[in-house]
């Protein structure tokens, strides 16, 4: 009988969404199997409990999972398959392995011996009746009762631990004769306690982001992969709080809880540790990054302020992309990704070692078009200045990253990359569309040796940059820019007992920065230097107090002279129940004068009137840009039903913004610029702000993973922008913020190795109030409301295992909610599809 | 799980080969124009490009303006540059900068972002005249395009323009659109300077004696040279250049206006202020020598108002006499060249105009209230007016000299 083809596709349809032991949310899911089977053997139901416990250990290795699998067989009597996992376990290298060798030896001697007592008794026993079991003795069931005790401890706190002293360690690194190979590796989880979130970027230390002094937020390489974004701002959408504004595929603003603006410069990101704040200009050039998406471990942000621990520019928050450990991963994979928009782009990273040497590798190439372009070729009034008018980004790169261990807690990281790039900028004032044309590079150290740590690392950025558009006969603005970053830093880690548990950090930071750049006149060089300490002090169970200073020393900060930025916090946090945390904070933040902010000069041609510019120029005595911030926060878990939460109520009072004046005029004496050979028609300087902004807001973000197979992540942010001086019409920092930004993100794993994902982010409307030269005076620059509608950004991504652990295909659709703008002056966005072919040979 | 066999492996290879494959060819297409919103993005406009021909001795920037064809500059109206370019020296003279050879010298020049229009080019060469074997007054470069008292050319600049390559007639230049309405660039432009259209005098600074309250009666006020060499602002005119005018080469004065008095070269206008604003004309207040959309509109004299913003000027003329007398030589013929005078007399009468069509100016049913200014416009096309810049409650902000004759209004009351 020939069957219906609407059975058929029916059938497949049931066949792709029947979730077996698909997962969504690894993380979560794991830890639901987790909690689960320790229930169920604490009700004595070891066939099943063990069953969770080594699903939970497929989804997400972690090696103390192994122990409570062992310990279950222990318990169950099942010595022989209590041995095999207990070898599991010790093949991981733990802590507590010697503790655990005597067990094992134990157990074998056991099982020798009834192994010797079955061969003695068994001509007896094929003749005999079955005989009920023998009591349990008096002991035995005394070691039973401490068992059950102990495991139910653990289902109390949701988290086993093999070794109640474990030490809590940044990073646990296994040696690697004990690291397996494999791409399995790269999902294990690592912490100490089994599936719990571990940040460390708010404390400078690995931590329980329940126990984290800030809001946090993390990505994981997974949520990276089923998101099937291209692009790290893309990412970052999922953030509660998070303002992503792209004006190009390559170009993006991020900021967090509002004050977002086309250069935005108020949140610190760091790639495992160092910075990537463009200096001479205040951003981050993101798709400068000579990482790649295929490289990233995790992304950790830290909403509000980070200054206490991170000094300059941590002012609204810390993105931190921390990468793949070297060695962590598969030898070679390859990537392919292909679509819509001249989009192209493909990568190689590699994995190894030798010995104590491990090592990372990548080369990568991407491009894309631009969404749109502002002009077409051939005009008669404007003429193209950068390369490639349709290119919105393009770029090679190539890292290095190793590490040598001498032993444990002492090793040696060296890593480099460079990155050939070609992207877009927004800048500031009446400048609008710039390319940028260049190399960005760095290298980099880290020795860790015990409690300390020593970074040093180098950044340097170079290349042309300059409007993508000029009109024809007008003085050009394109120029070079090189600036070099050196940095050093010591960190110094200790726990200690001074009425109550203590866990210090303390360190120190020295800094170079010099910048070559015609905006800036001749070469520009600064040093800074900073000294933090945090203390986190476990007062009295459940509370905790952290509290973190730090002191930077900037060249000119006391009017145009050395002076110090002083950013304290403290932070208390509350935590009654298990994966309950309530926290209180209070801090202060500072983002440091740019080298343009400070010694800028740009006669800045006033379009139309080829002998006149209007003059740009920095300020030597620029104050920081200062927040003070008080945040309430409620960070919780739910394992049973695969829930995490996080809500978050703020206020954030901003002091010294810097902006431009208007324009003024100079005296008369002053008005012929030889070196442009134009006249000036005033100057427009950067100044601090006297008005003072609040921003009051609360965001909330939940995850869960209800069912194998369903991952659902939805946030909301609520934002109110206030100014004590201007009206809502006049204050852009109070308008160009969105008051509400949603997110809702679902994935699904079926079965049948296909991966569906969808997501959403909303933003709601805003007016951005840009400077602009008068339509009929261009000599007048006038401040302009341009209004920006809500939008809402909807990506899905469906991928296949065709060859699991080798070839993976994914299709993936990039804001398919329609044709929109995120900056009245950026591109056009416009729907993109792209295929990506991954092979893992 | 099961592993897959190898079939079926490659068959899933081949299926995810083809999802990629099948986009490969896809996303070619280049990305569309879409302006944002960006005022620049949104205009069509040309340019204007040429080369500038100087054949002169003077040595120093070149400046040329752009004007809307039907808003000349003076003398021939009171139109202001659209824009203006500068030629730097060292770009125009090169090597030569530091000789007195009189070239010819060039220099490609552009005007930026121009829409569809006819325009007229003019220029002076912003020369330094204190050299060596230097004629007083002197000059340093001065032009500085943002005030008044600094825009406009002096004794020893080297005068320019647009004309025709062959017959050195000015030029009305015309940026042309074509059927898109898309305007085409205007290019091969020649702008000549010539030692022969040497300015020959400054500015005809001036400062006001007599009663500056308007009665009910014809008020006479009298212009008298004044010599300003103070920081920015140099002017020594040795009076006001005044000339018959004899548009038709007669050598006869014309009357074009047949009220029986001879026509002067030298022309004064009574023109109302903007209230408080300092220096601003009613009804012009983006500066750009035309009449605002919108403005105050005053009734006529037979009780009409047009709807239109309108130029307010009090009806003045220089009293002839006196003009007329130097201007007649010793046999009591008119003089048709030329001559300095050291001081003017203006009348004004209680009328007021609305001069929006300066050919055919219609009389107010009163004189409005508020403060007038005076201009001066010599047939080299400077001018001269007060209340300017040199207001000591305007000067020091912008770093120019105070001078407290330069602060004089007439006032309605």
């Amino acid at each position: 009988m020939k069957t219906p083809r609407f059975l058929k596709r029916a059938s497949l349809l049931a066949l792709c969404l029947c979730a077996g032991e698909a997962l969504a949310d690894a993380r979560l899911e794991a830890r639901r199997h987790f909690r689960a089977g320790m229930s169920l053997i604490a009700q004595k139901q070891y066939d099943q409990g063990i069953a969770e416990l080594e699903a939970a250990y497929a989804i997400k290795p972690h090696p103390n999972v192994l122990y409570n699998i062992a310990r279950a067989y222990h318990d169950a009597g099942r010595l022989q398959e209590a041995l095999d996992a207990y070898k599991r376990y010790l093949a991981s290298n733990p802590p507590d392995a010697a503790t655990v060798v005597t067990t094992v030896a134990v157990l074998e001697e056991k099982l020798k011996a009834a192994e010797s007592a079955t061969a003695a008794a068994a001509p007896e026993d094929t003749s005999a009746l079955p005989m009920p079991p023998p009591p349990a003795s008096i002991q035995a069931q005394q070691q039973l009762g401490v068992l059950l005790e102990r495991l139910e401890k653990a289902i109390e706190r949701a988290e086993s631990m093999p070794v109640a002293s474990a030490p809590t360690v940044a990073v646990p690194v296994s040696t690697p004769a004990a690291r397996p190979e494999g791409p399995e590796v790269s999902g294990a989880d690592e912490g100490a306690v089994p599936y719990e979130e571990r940040v460390v970027t708010a404390s400078r230390r690995a931590q329980s982001s329940l126990e984290a002094p800030n809001a946090t937020t993390v990505i994981t390489a997974e949520d990276i992969r089923l998101s099937g974004a291209t692009s790290l701002p893309e990412l970052l959408r999922r953030v509660p709080g998070a303002d992503v504004m792209s004006l190009g595929v390559g170009s993006a603003n991020v900021s967090l809880r509002g004050f977002n603006q086309r250069i935005a410069n108020k949140v610190l990101v760091l790639v495992d540790g160092r910075t990537e704040y463009q200096d001479f200009l205040g951003l981050t050039l993101w798709s400068t990054i000579p990482i790649g998406l295929e490289e990233i471990e995790r992304i950790e942000v830290i909403r509000g302020p980070g200054s206490a621990l991170y000094g300059a520019n941590a002012m609204l928050g810390v993105i931190n992309i921390i990468t793949q450990a070297p060695g962590s991963g598969p030898r070679a994979r390859f990537s392919a990704t292909a679509g819509t928009g001249n989009s192209a782009a493909g990568s190689f990273v590699s994995h190894g070692s030798s010995g104590a040497l491990r090592y990372r590798a990548s080369a990568a190439y991407s491009q894309a078009d631009k969404w749109s372009r502002d002009f077409a070729n051939g005009r008669p009034d404007m003429e193209l200045k950068e390369p490639d008018p349709d290119l919105g980004l393009r770029g090679a790169r190539a890292t290095l990253s190793t590490v040598y261990t001498f032993a444990e807690g002492r090793q040696v990281g060296l890593s480099g990359g460079v990155h050939r790039y070609t992207t877009e900028i927004y800048p500031l004032g009446t400048l609008r569309n710039y390319f940028m044309d260049g190399v960005t590079a760095y290298a980099k150290g880290d020795a860790e040796l015990g409690p300390l740590k020593l970074k040093t690392f180098w950044n340097h950025i170079s290349g042309d940059a300059g409007p993508q558009y000029e009109p024809i006969g007008q003085r050009t603005l394109v120029r070079s820019v090189s600036s070099n970053l050196f940095n050093a830093e010591l960190l110094f880690a200790r726990a200690f007992q001074l009425g109550g548990e203590h866990q210090l950090n303390v360190g120190v930071e020295g800094r170079l920065k010099r910048v070559a750049w015609d905006y800036l006149g001749p070469l520009r060089q600064e040093v800074h230097a900073a000294a933090f300490v945090q203390d986190e002090w476990r007062l009295v169970e459940p509370l905790r107090l952290v509290a973190s200073y730090r002191v930077d020393r900037h060249p000119l900060l006391d009017n145009g002279q050395p002076g110090l930025a002083h950013s304290p916090r403290v932070s208390a946090l509350f935590i009654p129940f298990e994966g309950q945390a309530f926290r209180a904070s209070a801090a202060s933040a500072f983002r440091e004068p740019t080298f343009l902010e400070s010694y800028t000069r740009i006669p800045v041609p006033v379009p139309g009137v080829n002998g006149a510019s209007a003059l740009t120029t920095g300020s030597t005595s620029l104050r920081a840009e200062r927040l003070t911030a008080f945040e309430l926060g409620w960070r919780g878990e739910s394992a049973e039903l695969g829930l995490d939460w996080d809500v978050a109520l703020y206020q954030n009072t901003v002091r010294d913004l810097i902006g431009l004046s208007a324009v003024q005029r100079l005296p008369a004496g002053e008005s012929y610029d030889e070196a442009s050979g134009s006249y000036l028609l005033g100057r427009s300087f950067f100044q601090n702000e006297d008005a003072v902004y609040t921003a009051r807001g609360a965001e909330a973000g939940l995850s869960m993973a209800p069912v194998d197979g369903l991952g659902v992540k939805v946030s909301a942010a609520f934002q109110s922008v206030t100014s004590d001086r201007e009206e809502k019409a006049e204050c852009g920092p109070c308008s160009q913020a969105p008051q509400l930004k949603l997110y809702g993100g679902v994935t699904y794993r079926t079965k049948a190795d296909l991966e569906f994902g969808l997501d959403a982010a909303f933003t709601s409307s805003s007016t951005w109030i840009e400077r602009e030269p008068a339509a009929a005076d261009p000599t007048r620059i006038e401040l302009l409301s341009n209004p920006l509608k809500a939008h809402t950004v909807i990506n899905a991504r469906v991928g296949y295992k065709a060859v699991p652990d080798t070839v993976d295909v994914a299709l993936v659709g990039s804001h398919l909610g329609g044709a929109h703008s995120q900056h009245p002056f950026g591109n056009r966005i416009e729907r993109r599809v792209y295929a990506t072919l991954t092979v893992t040979p | 799980m099961s592993r897959p066999t190898p079939t079926h492996s490659r068959k899933k290879m081949a299926l995810g080969s083809l999802v990629l494959a099948s986009l490969l060819g896809l996303g070619c297409e280049p990305p569309t124009v879409v302006p944002t919103a960006d005022g620049r993005q949104n205009t069509r406009n040309a340019r204007i490009e040429g080369s500038l021909v100087v054949q002169s001795r003077a040595r120093g920037n070149a400046v040329v303006f752009l004007y809307d064809a039907d808003r000349p500059p003076p003398p021939q109206g009171t139109g202001r540059p659209i824009s203006f370019t500068v030629i730097p020296a060292e770009q125009l003279f090169g090597p030569a900068l530091g000789t007195d050879a009189p070239g010819p010298f060039t220099a490609p020049f552009t005007f930026s972002l121009v829409p569809a229009g006819r325009y007229l080019l003019r220029g002076f060469i912003d020369a330094d005249t204190c050299g060596g074997a230097a004629a007083q007054p002197c000059h340093r470069p001065d032009f500085i395009p943002w005030y008044g008292v600094t825009s406009e050319p002096n004794a020893g600049d080297v005068g320019g323009a647009a004309v025709d390559p062959t017959t050195g007639v000015p030029l009305t230049l015309e940026v042309t659109a074509d059927a898109d309405g898309q305007p085409q660039p205007l290019t091969g432009v020649s702008v000549s300077f010539s030692d022969s259209a040497r300015v020959p005098l400054d500015r005809p600074a001036f400062q006001v004696q007599g009663d500056p309250t308007m009665g009910s009666a014809m008020k006479v006020l009298r212009l008298q040279r004044l010599a300003i060499q103070d920081g920015a602002v140099d002017q020594r005119p040795p009076g006001f250049l005044v000339s018959y005018v004899d548009a038709n080469r007669d050598g006869t004065p014309d009357d074009a206006n047949a009220d029986g008095m001879p026509d002067f070269s030298l022309r004064v206008v009574v023109r109302k202020l903007a209230e408080g604003l300092h220096s601003v004309e009613e009804n012009d207040l983006n500066r750009d020598g035309v009449p605002d959309a919108t403005g105050v509109d005053y009734m006529h004299a037979d009780g009409t108002q047009d709807g239109n913003p309108d130029v307010v000027v009090l009806a003045a003329g220089l009293v002839p006499d006196p003009l007329i007398a130097a201007l007649t030589d010793e046999q009591g013929q008119p003089r048709m060249q030329p001559v300095v005078v050291q001081e003017l007399q203006l009348a004004v009468r209680p009328l007021a105009l609305d001069a929006r069509n300066p050919a055919a100016p219609a009389p107010l049913r009163e004189m409005p209230r508020g403060r007038y200014a005076v201009v001066l416009i010599q047939s080299t096309g400077q001018t001269w007016r007060v209340p300017n810049e040199l207001d000591p409650a305007v000067a020091p902000g912008v770093g120019l000299p105070s001078v407290e004759s330069q602060a004089f209004v007439l006032e309605v009351p």
